[in-house]
């Protein structure tokens, strides 16, 4: 996860290492993610976010679809 | 997480925000009453559950997320002192683990220009700058150093 001048140095830095675009975020996005991560990274009663959970602090942010999927899809009924 | 295993967690997480460093797997033994067998299993199952990364092939503490032990391009500073985040996500996840105000230094990989992240009073302060995630997350855990 690194920080960018802009759009156009992800989409630069990305082809000269041979990689595809990510996903990209926000500095605000990505503040309001890791204070809901790690606020609390310190208490002793603290324990890993279980995927549901995480998935679902991913999803109050906007960040949704296959990139931010941590759960294996479930299996279709019939 | 067992107990035991939770106290040697809160153990190493203090001594890497009050010492700068994280605890060898002698010191957390020392400090726990643990023989040193012991406290290096808790380690390697600390490691295996994702909670801390032990450098490879050893029982050396590379991150405590947000926290890392080698030096990064994300150089933090807290109200309790400064430290090394992983990543910008572990950067700005350090000072909202540490208080309510810090700053990350880091630099565009693109062009190496510096980026400064400051957050105030739980608020960050606007910066001009978008933040790239290379690797889907269901996949962070294949290469953690990478990702």
């Amino acid at each position: 996860m690194l920080a960018f001048r802009s759009e156009e140095h992800v989409k630069r830095w990305c082809e000269s290492k041979g990689l595809d675009r990510g996903a990209l975020l926000t500095p605000e996005q990505q503040w309001y993610l890791a204070d809901a991560w790690y606020r609390e990274r310190l208490a002793p009663d603290w324990r890993r976010w279980t995927p549901a959970e995480a998935e679902a602090i991913f999803a109050g942010l906007g960040l949704v679809g296959d990139f931010w999927r941590l759960r294996k899809p479930g299996r279709k009924p019939g | 997480m067992t107990e035991p295993d939770q106290a040697v967690r809160v153990h190493i997480y203090e001594r890497f925000v009050e010492d700068g460093r994280p605890p060898t797997v002698a010191e957390t033994a020392a400090a726990l009453g643990l023989d040193e067998t012991e406290a290096a299993s808790a380690y390697r199952r600390l490691d295996e559950a994702h909670v801390i990364v032990l450098a490879p092939g050893t029982t050396d503490i590379w991150m405590a997320a947000p926290l890392s032990a080698a030096p990064t391009p994300f150089r933090v500073e807290t109200e309790r002192g400064w430290f090394y985040g992983n990543c910008i996500w572990d950067g700005l996840g350090t000072i909202s683990m540490l208080g309510l105000s810090g700053r990350v230094d880091t630099a565009c990989p693109d062009c190496r220009e510096p980026l400064v992240f400051t957050v105030r009073d739980r608020e960050l302060e606007p910066v001009d700058a978008v933040v790239h995630y290379a690797v889907p997350a269901a996949r962070w855990w294949d290469d953690i150093g990478f990702s």
